[in-house]
């Protein structure tokens, strides 16, 4: 600022010029138990890595012991399991938690693995002042896309805030939250709306701490240096870098001059990316190998906005789990564009381009429009309450479907040049999904009900006495919390006592009012079929959709259940974190025609025993069939349509009318049994 | 013939007759297990109720008889509680809190919900997402929740509503009914309500809207849902008392049926157990039957309006003043009059 430019300078490695240092390539592991996991992050730290990333499971995020029955599907699937201090205690066998960088993408429970963590330091004597690591912690993001929210949004503010508040006390290098933006494009937000919406929730944040008071005016400044952001990056790359752009711009905008924060080093907008995974597809994957190197460009090419992180999806995401391999093709993208390019060593080289500074203007007036529409409304937490944030993401998500299905956005080997050779990098991918053995899990389970054995009762009791009166009466509950991981509670009981003082959410779903524009012969043959039914039966076809277990990627299932009544069937939406036994009781009581889930997790052969177990207790099994969407490898398909699934749904049916038509036929077949 | 959206194509005098058959076994089998409150067998009695066929025309009529007919205190007649109000004043969650405290504080109580959600004008299909709220008990056969579309092209949600609570009321002893917004159609569900609620959210702006519409003197009970903080409460209690004096509505309860104010907060588990109480004490009153047949001859003459006009509406008023002239259940006198009125149209 303020430095004359020469105009027609041109920068070479001579200049005096910082060569800027590479981004953090970090890799999101954790799965089986903690034993696994604890010799994975070791293997990794041997090779030099100096971070880690840790994945939890479904369980472990959602508030569950392993051994609840919504937690057996899902032991070890997505992430590593922790239980109590002593699972702490093993995934962190051996590594020294001073050196190390620590992330966890946690939310529902992050105040739980915090306090797991800080437990574990004290335990072993080293000083919680050096514990350096991020608590993912973002809940809006979760009500509005990723679903391992557990309490009321007003509660789970206040969690935020007890966090915030302790570690800038007793861990001032730690993160107490991570504002996401990334979940939000994949639930299919504009980036004018993932701008919005994730500055929005900083800004709920800040202005909760705020109302607060427990900071001096120095350590508010440190506080709100301390937020992070975690962000996405579509295949758009010059709107991305414009977005970037955009997001540091506001950063600095808004806490100046919404909290007079005069230290530029805390203004500055520190963020983490994962490129969009949702934009990969299934055919041709191969070509995801270039998608995703494009997606790179638009978070590194920015000098002035690049990020400080980076995880890079494999090339076959889309298909399966990805191996070893396909993760390191993966990394080794990273260390060409950081190592054998030049972009490291200039400055920033859009500065002063009218193209670029004029869309990033006009993304921030757009933005900042929206985040003052919301402000007005009561804010973020208000905008939760009342759907109008979740409303707006699956209108988008439904606009681009219907431009996909339409052939206005053109995505290559799927809606255009669809005919191509056979990839021969399929050929020798397993397609499988990531399989933990019974073994694994049972080991988990044993190594809880061990540590219930072992530990001692009373303290166990008093400590989550001690939890429950600081959540009623107000105080901060981190202290408490820290008490209850020493007692060697467990997640689900930490979680149980605070669902009972807090109650539990669930959220507006946004489908409600929903429409499609989608007009095409396709939908044209299934309102003809839907009217042949009416006029034969007397009634519209019905339908429950719905999400068993406890993933919550709830895009699928939403987009199916709009295109079902815009096909004319009457849909009853059933939302998330269902339970086989919610589902079949909503199709006995609804009386439906066919029952649709969704399942993203890897759990589908589990649940899907679950599920039909259930409907056989009810002798529905005959009756009401049932078709399946998701992720869902093609060498377990046999099984699932021997088990008795009548179609199944991959991310490559995108022509919602198509899977109508065929969904209509299955409900035909079955009422002409 | 009478070809009409209810899809009826023979004649009247034969559908009649089919009538008086015994009712199928299958259909006693299913009505003793929804007796009992199996959810399938409910659903499945729902959905005859719901449906417009010759076959479920007839089978409505014999189930109803067959119910009808049972002896003494098998012969229930449960109370049906309306619930309406705006968009985003938390009924559903409400409805939820409230089962979920009547079930707590009885333990033989039965209660049936019925949740209703508009349907598309383009496609007719409709989003029914009243169940994502709320997580109710699994296997507790005390509570049974049903979703239903308005179904505008199919004859208007009251007649298919209406037709649903003449089942339950047999089945249920509190039946609620879920409206959303406010609307003719919400003033339709007064008519098949013994009792109809109002929720609204704290301090609404939009109070003196209501009064403009009439809407205020509609319900018999106005709930202020979402008081969160008891200040937040207080101050809208009061706002209400004034705008229900502004319209005239009075509160004292020198009136036979005063109205009540109730203030809660589902997602605080506040004033929950005072309105269950409440609802609870209302379910006690013995249903009145004269209100019954109001109710019953209201939506007979809604549905020939709706098929015939105002022709066949005047045919309908001259014929009834002949004594005994339309006898039976609904589903009968439907019948009886498509047959009178068939000498008036047409062949084709």
């Amino acid at each position: 600022m303020g430095e004359e430019k020469k105009p027609h300078h041109i920068y070479n490695k001579d200049d005096e010029v910082s060569q800027d240092r590479p981004w953090i390539f970090r890799t999101y592991a954790g799965h089986t138990n903690v034993w696994a996991s604890n010799e994975l992050y070791r293997s990794n730290l041997a090779k030099g890595q100096t971070g880690l990333s840790i994945a939890m499971d479904l369980p472990t995020q959602c508030g569950y012991s392993s051994d609840h029955d919504i937690a057996k599907p899902e032991i070890g699937k997505v992430g590593v399991p922790i239980n109590s201090l002593d699972d702490m205690l093993i995934l962190f066998d051996n590594i020294p938690l001073e050196e190390m960088n620590t992330s966890m993408t946690i939310n529902g429970t992050s105040m739980w693995l915090l306090s797991l963590y800080i437990a574990m330091a004290e335990e072993q004597g080293v000083d919680i002042s050096k514990l350096k690591g991020t608590t993912q912690n973002d809940l809006i993001k979760e009500y509005l896309a990723r679903g391992t929210y557990i309490f009321p949004p007003e509660d789970s503010i206040r969690i935020i805030v007890d966090m915030y508040e302790y570690c800038l006390h007793n861990t001032p290098a730690w993160n107490a939250s991570n504002i996401c933006s990334y979940h939000l494009q994949e639930a299919g937000a504009t980036p004018v709306q993932e701008l919005a919406f994730a500055l929005t929730t900083a800004i709920t944040i800040l202005d909760a701490i705020k109302e607060r008071d427990c900071f001096n005016e120095e350590e508010f400044e440190r506080c709100v240096g301390r937020i992070s952001y975690f962000v996405n990056a579509g295949m758009r790359f010059v709107e991305e870098l414009s977005k970037m752009r955009a997001f540091c711009e506001m950063w600095d905008e808004i806490t100046t001059e919404r909290y007079g924060v005069k230290n530029p080093k805390y203004r500055r907008f520190r963020y983490g990316v994962q490129v969009n995974s949702l934009g990969l597809t299934e055919e041709q994957p191969e070509n995801n190998a270039w998608r995703i190197l494009i997606e790179t460009l638009g978070v590194t090419l920015s000098r002035k906005a690049r990020c400080r992180a980076l995880q890079l999806p494999a090339w076959n995401e889309a298909l399966s789990l990805p191996r070893p391999w396909d993760q390191q093709w993966s990394l080794r993208l990273q260390q060409v564009m950081a190592y054998e390019t030049d972009l490291l060593e200039y400055p920033d080289i859009f500065e002063g381009s009218v193209v670029i500074e004029s869309k990033v203007k006009d993304l921030k007036e757009k933005a900042f429009a929206e985040i003052n529409k919301i402000i007005e409304m009561g804010g973020g937490v208000e905008a939760i309450k009342s759907g109008y944030m979740k409303s707006a993401l699956v209108s988008s998500q439904s606009e681009r479907m219907t431009k996909l299905v339409k052939g206005e956005q053109i995505v290559v080997g799927k809606n255009k040049w669809t005919d191509g050779l056979e990839s021969p990098l399929v050929k020798d991918s397993d397609g499988g999904i990531f399989m933990v053995d019974a073994e694994a899990a049972q080991r988990t389970i044993d190594a809880l009900n061990n540590t219930r054995a072992k530990r001692d009762d009373s303290r166990v009791a008093s400590a989550l006495a001690e939890l429950t009166s600081a959540a009623n009466n107000g105080t901060n509950m981190m202290a408490a919390s820290i008490e209850c991981a020493k007692a060697r509670v467990t997640t689900g009981e930490w979680s149980d006592t605070l669902r009972e003082a807090f109650g539990e959410f669930r959220p507006p779903t946004g489908v409600e009012g929903q429409a499609l524009s989608i007009e095409s012969e396709t939908l044209d043959t299934v309102r003809a079929k839907v009217q042949t039914f009416i006029d034969q039966y007397g009634y519209r076809p019905r339908m429950v959709v719905g999400k068993p277990g406890l993933d919550g990627h709830s895009n699928g299932a939403e987009m199916i259940a709009v295109a079902a009544r815009h096909a004319g069937f009457d849909v009853i939406y059933f939302g998330i974190r269902l339970s086989a036994s919610d589902i079949v009781q909503s199709a006995l009581e609804e009386n439906v025609d066919v029952i649709g889930i969704s399942l993203l997790s890897g759990s589908h052969n589990e649940i899907i025993d679950q599920l039909f177990d259930e409907l056989d207790k009810n002798k529905a099994k005959e009756s009401i069939p049932v078709i399946l969407g998701g992720i869902i490898p093609t060498p377990d398909f046999e099984a699932l349509h021997q088990k008795g699934i009548k179609r199944i749904f991959t991310p490559k049916d995108y022509d919602l009318m198509v899977v109508m038509d065929q969904i209509m036929d299955v409900i035909n077949d079955q009422k002409s049994q | 013939m009478i070809k009409s959206h209810n899809n009826v194509t023979s004649s009247s005098e034969a559908l009649l007759q089919q009538m008086q058959s015994a009712l199928p076994e299958e259909l006693v089998q299913l009505i003793d297990q929804a007796k009992a409150h199996e959810k399938w067998p409910v659903a499945r009695l729902i959905s005859i109720f719901e449906r417009h066929t010759e076959a479920n025309l007839i089978a409505r009529h014999q189930i109803i008889n067959h119910l009808n007919q049972q002896p003494g205190q098998l012969n229930k007649t449960g109370m049906v509680l309306g619930i309406t109000g705006t968009p985003g004043a938390g009924k559903s969650s409400l409805i939820g809190e409230l089962c979920l405290s009547l079930l707590k504080n009885s333990t033989d109580i039965s209660i049936a919900v019925l949740a209703i959600d508009p349907s598309s004008h383009v496609s007719g299909g409709a989003l029914l997402g009243d169940r994502t709220r709320t997580l109710f008990p699994i296997n507790d056969n005390r509570l049974f929740f049903r979703s239903q579309a308005s179904q505008l092209d199919l004859g208007g949600m009251s007649k298919q509503t209406f037709h649903v609570t003449r089942l339950l009321r047999k089945l249920f002893d509190i039946i609620i009914i879920e409206t959303v917004g406010i609307g003719q159609s919400e003033i339709e569900v007064q008519r098949l309500s013994d009792h109809t609620c109002l929720v609204m959210q704290p301090l609404a702006g939009d109070q003196v809207q209501f009064m403009k519409a009439g809407i205020m003197e509609v319900p018999d009970t106005f709930i202020i849902n979402k008081c969160d903080e008891e200040s937040l409460a207080k101050k809208s209690l009061h706002l209400l008392k004034s705008s229900l004096k502004l319209a005239s509505i009075h509160l004292d309860h020198k009136e036979s049926k005063p109205k009540e104010i109730f203030l809660t907060s589902a997602t605080k588990r506040l004033g929950i157990d005072t309105l269950s109480d409440f609802v609870f004490s209302q379910a006690k009153e013995i249903v009145n039957q004269t209100f019954l047949q109001t109710q019953e001859d209201y939506f007979l003459v809604k549905s020939i309006k709706q098929e015939y006009g105002e022709f066949g509406f005047n045919v309908y008023t001259e014929l009834s003043k002949q004594e005994n002239k339309f006898q039976g259940t609904l589903e009968e006198k439907e019948l009886q009059f498509a047959g009178e009125i068939s000498k008036y149209i047409k062949k084709p």
